[in-house]
């Protein structure tokens, strides 16, 4: 067995290739990014060495600060919504819903398979205001509630929102699904212990599902937190940033800072940010993970 | 500096003369004869003299450089080998996709072996893609770009192609309208162009003539206390006064740049670029807060952050806002008889209303030159200018002929369709006699960005007007750190 | 086991029998609502492509088209050269699906089950990358690209899709494997099968669910992606689905609605295929634990 499992050459020809392609195309353009954030301008435009000065700016660049917010709020809501609401549908799928589960399941995964662009439009359409009301606002005056009718994307302080409403929509399914799978991994026995032991719903949940469904909800989480930290495409879809920066990420304004305004030196620098708020995101995380440390 | 203070007299005096000549062009050849090629040309080289009189060592020692160059450009096209590169952001069968495309197909009947590749990115793509190939310098043969601040960037890199010095080599000058050659100079603060003119665009107010029936205006304002006063009239009828497309942001800039420059001239945006002045100046904020009090007052209707330009025109056209700011390329539109329910002659014009005409006169017009094109220096050689000389001699009258449409070349044939919009249009340019130019065309692409961002905060109430003019020289101070 | 859970459902129906009724009642509600709400936008979308431009601004957005205005999509497709990026994006997923599904596979066995120093350092390598920021990569990679020479062919595009779907995969595989019982390789390294046999015959139908997992997740990615294809081919006849979806927004914003959509329906077509067609397998996979903690 040992020698099977510890075969160098097999090793090698397994993990080398991949290594490489990696290392070139992955890893080293983040290292190349260091290099980088100690320029101002971008290469072939007004490319000079400034050493670190980059890196005092971020923190006095207010709108650096608020997309970090912006970027913060996002993570936290989206993640709350996609896992803790793919939890509740799980929970629902398992329990409640007794006919029709793979129909079901089918449906809800549907929006993960839509291309990020064709989203953005469509929410674009049901939040709409003028020349027409959209899904959203007909609704609202249909029912009579005519001064809940806004314009749900046209004002800082209800684009954020919309923009989570949507980003749950569509990944909701794919956490529901993953976690029911797990959900369905617990014995029934386990389970009818519990009850029978009088546990209520919220207990049974608390005592017994939650400890087991816990390394499945961690990467749950996981999956959720790596998607909403590059947060880019889904608000480049729908809002575009706007209005004001109010849906503006770090990922979009570093985007802007590289190739709008051709800094790519001080965006480096938001890149570098990011991606260690990456790193400590997946390390707080995975701190929950402790007990199922597995090396 | 020096540059600037250039680019700002430019601006203010030497547009005017030159207008003057770019507007006989355009009316000696749409006022009849096919044959006034000649008159045009006569026209265009009068109004040249006085540009090149006007600067006058440079004009004189590239002058001479022209007459020594221009020698090898005058005889058959040499038929060179070349694969040129295009990078546009208009599909084939769009737009100036069109002209572009069949300006290359006409020119590999002359010359066989003249290859093109067309690519196309998004306009919202085309500074990320710009800036990627300038970064690792391969930018394509030719490529549109966006005039005024962003070129400065590749001007100062010596990434681009001085055209101006291209055209005077190849003798072909001449065939840029000095319009267009001034405003292009004036956009990019240089005593050459580095581009070369997609359009020659005026901009303003399109009404629904229904509509303003409706609300009894009998006429169109000439002042702004007039417009104003109409604004009014039409809200009181019932009627959504303005359409304003904010969410592609620049729809509604265009309404601050409008009262800003009746109040303050067409230098006033210049001077705040220089920081000669502050954004944050009394003028600056009443143009922003004037915009306010129009969205507080509901001119604009609901949700105005979430309009686009096109809905905005839709809303235009079907009789749901009586207003429209836009362009003279919204002609296209109008043109379209399944989208305009208004009829063929059922929307007109009016240049911004004049609030002092000693500031800013009733003839002087918001202007732009759209999209412009390019060349990489480095990629600029002979068959280069061949096809360049060639580009320019053809696209003016390409484009009066597929399009009815100005592009900022000399033409000598008319539109075989000419739609009342399109003679609209070229009426209007005959009447302005010096420009100006939009929002953001000083600003950098920080302060701009800023500027168009925070418009929509502006229009929602979310932010004050102060607060809205404070955010943009905060990002200009904050891009020149 | 199986007369246990019969059992206990069984004690659960009677239980609960009285007061469930009307919940029982609701939750159909909510079930139904909740596949209105992920299916309804779909199909709005779809009948929207036949709507002619007028149609967008002067009804509202619900309603449904007047007619079938196929135009739109032959609008989409001349105007998008749809057929050439159709095959593109293709080509391009497909080749970098097989490249990701071997390397994660073998990576993954190799970060789990095999022993070698250094495995948790890879291991964790290869982790990062799930958190690199791609527009991060676009300057230097294009650098990287153009002086390897391969900026405007194929291969700019598909080693990017592995390099950039290797994270991901492997994380996913690790997760599998980690539960995947020695026993079983213990039992074919008696019999006698070196790794490679064991990998073929043991190893990889075992994880046939992982498989279809990554293979599902990193197509979506790969058929979605712009970013990418707009960087690193300026070539027309190289580009993907995706620019064409692009075409139709021009030079001041105004949007040709009904063919973007149209296009949109279109570049959808695949995976609704492909989705429709796989659903059990996709769905199977992804509940059958295929991401174990």
């Amino acid at each position: 067995m040992k020698k099977v499992l510890g075969n160098k050459k097999a090793i090698a020809l397994f993990v080398i290739p991949a290594l490489i392609i990696y290392t070139i195309i992955v890893a080293l353009p983040v290292v190349w990014s260091f290099y980088y954030s100690m320029y101002s301008g971008s290469p072939g435009l007004k490319w000079k060495f400034v050493g670190l000065a980059n890196y005092g700016k971020l923190f006095r660049d207010k709108n650096f600060i608020d997309a970090l917010v912006v970027n913060l709020k996002y993570i936290g809501f989206t993640m709350l919504g996609q896992v803790g609401g793919g939890l509740l549908m799980a929970l629902m799928f398992r329990f409640w819903v007794k006919g029709g589960r793979n129909a079901v399941r089918t449906i809800v995964f549907f929006p993960t398979v839509l291309p990020t662009v064709a989203v953005g439009q469509l929410f674009q359409k049901i939040y709409e205001i003028q020349p027409n009301y959209g899904l959203l606002n007909s609704f609202l005056s249909n029912v009579g509630l005519q001064k809940w009718v806004q314009p749900w994307l046209g004002q800082a302080s209800t684009a954020l929102p919309c923009l989570i409403l949507m980003d749950i929509w569509t990944g909701i399914g794919f956490h529901s699904v993953i976690l029911y799978g797990a959900l369905l991994d617990i014995p029934e026995d386990i389970i009818e212990a519990g009850r029978i032991d009088g546990c209520g719903g919220w207990q049974l949940f608390k005592n017994i599902l939650a400890p087991l469904l816990r390394p499945m909800i961690i990467s749950s989480c996981v999956f959720s937190f790596s998607g909403t930290v590059k947060m880019f495409e889904s608000a480049l879809a729908l809002t575009n940033g706007g209005p004001g920066n109010a849906t503006r990420s770090l990922s979009m304004y570093m985007y802007s800072v590289s190739f709008t305004y051709n800094k790519v030196g001080y965006g480096s620098v938001i890149a570098i940010f990011i991606f260690l708020m990456c790193i400590a995101g997946s390390f707080v995380i995975n701190r929950f993970d402790v007990k199922e440390s597995y090396y | 500096m020096k540059k600037k203070v250039l680019a700002a007299f430019m601006s203010t005096v030497m547009l005017a003369g030159v207008l003057a000549g770019c507007g006989s062009s355009s009316s000696s050849s749409s006022s009849g004869s096919t044959g006034s090629a000649e008159t045009t040309a006569a026209a265009e080289t009068s109004a040249a003299a006085e540009t090149a009189a006007a600067e006058t060592t440079e004009a004189a020692t590239t002058e001479a450089a022209a007459d020594t160059g221009s020698g090898d450009f005058s005889g058959e096209d040499p038929q060179l080998t070349k694969d040129f590169h295009i990078l546009s952001i208009w599909a084939e069968d769009n737009d100036n996709g069109v002209l572009i495309n069949q300006i290359c197909k006409d020119y590999q009947k002359v010359n066989p072996n003249f290859t093109y590749e067309y690519e196309l990115v998004s306009s919202d793509d085309l500074r990320q893609k710009i800036s990627t190939l300038a970064a690792s310098n391969d930018l394509p043969d030719m490529f549109v770009y966006e005039s005024g601040k962003p070129i400065v960037d590749l001007i100062d890199a010596g990434q681009i192609t001085d055209i101006g010095a291209l055209l005077k080599e190849t003798g072909s000058s001449d065939y840029v309208t000095p319009a267009a050659t001034s405003l292009l100079e004036t956009l990019s603060g240089t005593d050459t162009i580095y581009d070369l003119p997609l359009g020659l665009n005026v901009e303003g107010f399109w009404y629904n003539k229904a509509l303003f029936e409706q609300a009894g205006i009998t006429k169109t304002p000439d002042t702004w206390d007039e417009f104003e006063e109409d604004l009014k009239t039409l809200k009181d009828a019932g009627i959504q006064p303005l359409s304003c497309g904010a969410a592609d942001k620049w729809g509604a800039t265009r309404l601050i740049n409008a009262y800003t420059v009746r109040t303050m001239g067409a230098d006033a945006m210049q001077k705040a670029a220089d920081g000669d002045t502050n954004y944050t100046d009394d003028g600056y904020v009443a143009a922003a807060q004037k915009i306010q009090d129009w969205a507080n007052a509901g001119y604009f209707g609901e949700g105005v952050n979430t309009v686009d330009m096109n809905t905005a025109g839709s809303m235009l056209m079907t009789g749901k806002a009586a207003i429209f700011y836009n362009g003279s390329w919204f002609t296209s539109n109008l043109n379209d008889t399944t989208a305009n329910q208004a009829g063929p002659d059922g929307i007109g014009f009016f240049n911004v209303p004049v609030v002092d005409p000693s500031i800013s006169p009733a003839d002087s017009y918001s202007m732009n030159c759209g999209n412009i094109l390019c060349l990489s220096q480095d990629k600029t050689d002979e068959a280069t200018k061949w096809f360049v000389k060639y580009f320019v001699e053809h696209i003016g009258d390409v484009a009066m002929e597929m399009q009815g449409s100005v592009k900022g070349y000399t033409y000598t044939t008319e539109a075989s369709d000419m739609s009342g919009y399109t003679q609209l249009v070229l009426d209007e340019i005959d009447k302005a006699k010096s420009a100006f130019t939009w929002y953001e065309a000083t600003m950098n692409s920080e302060v701009s960005d800023a500027a168009q961002q925070n418009v929509q905060t502006l229009l929602s109430g979310e932010m004050s007007a102060q607060d809205y003019m404070q955010s943009i020289q905060d990002a200009k101070d904050m891009s020149d750190m | 086991m199986a007369q246990a859970a019969v059992a206990a459902q069984g004690s659960t129906r009677k239980k609960n029998r009285t007061g469930k009724v009307v919940s029982s009642v609701l939750i159909k509600i909510i079930v139904v609502l909740i596949c209105f709400i992920d299916i309804y936008p779909i199909f709005w979308m779809i009948t929207a492509s036949f709507k002619q431009s007028y149609e967008w601004s002067a009804k509202p957005a619900y309603s449904l088209p007047d007619g079938l205005y196929f135009q739109n999509y032959i609008d989409a497709w001349n105007r998008g050269h749809m057929s050439t990026f159709f095959m593109n994006s293709m080509t391009y997923t497909l080749i970098s699906l097989v490249f990701i599904v071997i390397f994660s596979v073998t990576v993954g066995f190799a970060v789990t089950k095999m022993q070698w120093k250094g495995r948790d350092f890879i291991n964790r390598y290869f982790q990062l990358g799930i958190m690199v920021p791609v527009a991060t990569a676009l300057i230097p990679l294009f650098q990287i690209y153009k002086g390897m020479n391969i900026y405007n062919t194929r291969w700019a595009l598909i080693l990017t899709y592995i390099a950039f779907g290797l994270s991901l995969s492997i994380y996913l595989v690790t997760g599998y494997l980690r539960s995947f019982p020695d026993e079983i390789m213990e039992a074919a390294v008696i019999d006698g099968c070196d790794i490679y046999k064991l990998m073929r015959f043991i190893v990889v139908p075992l994880m046939k669910n992982a498989i279809v997992t990554v293979l599902v997740l990193q197509f979506f990615f790969k058929w979605n992606d712009l970013l990418f294809s707009m960087t690193f081919v300026s070539d027309t006849k190289l580009k993907t689905i995706q620019t064409g979806l692009m075409y139709f927004s021009d030079e001041f914003g105004s949007k040709n609605w009904g063919a973007i959509f149209a296009s949109i329906s279109m570049s959808i077509i695949p995976m609704l295929i492909l989705y429709s067609v796989l659903n059990k397998f996709i769905i199977e996979g992804m509940t059958a634990g295929a991401v174990k903690g």
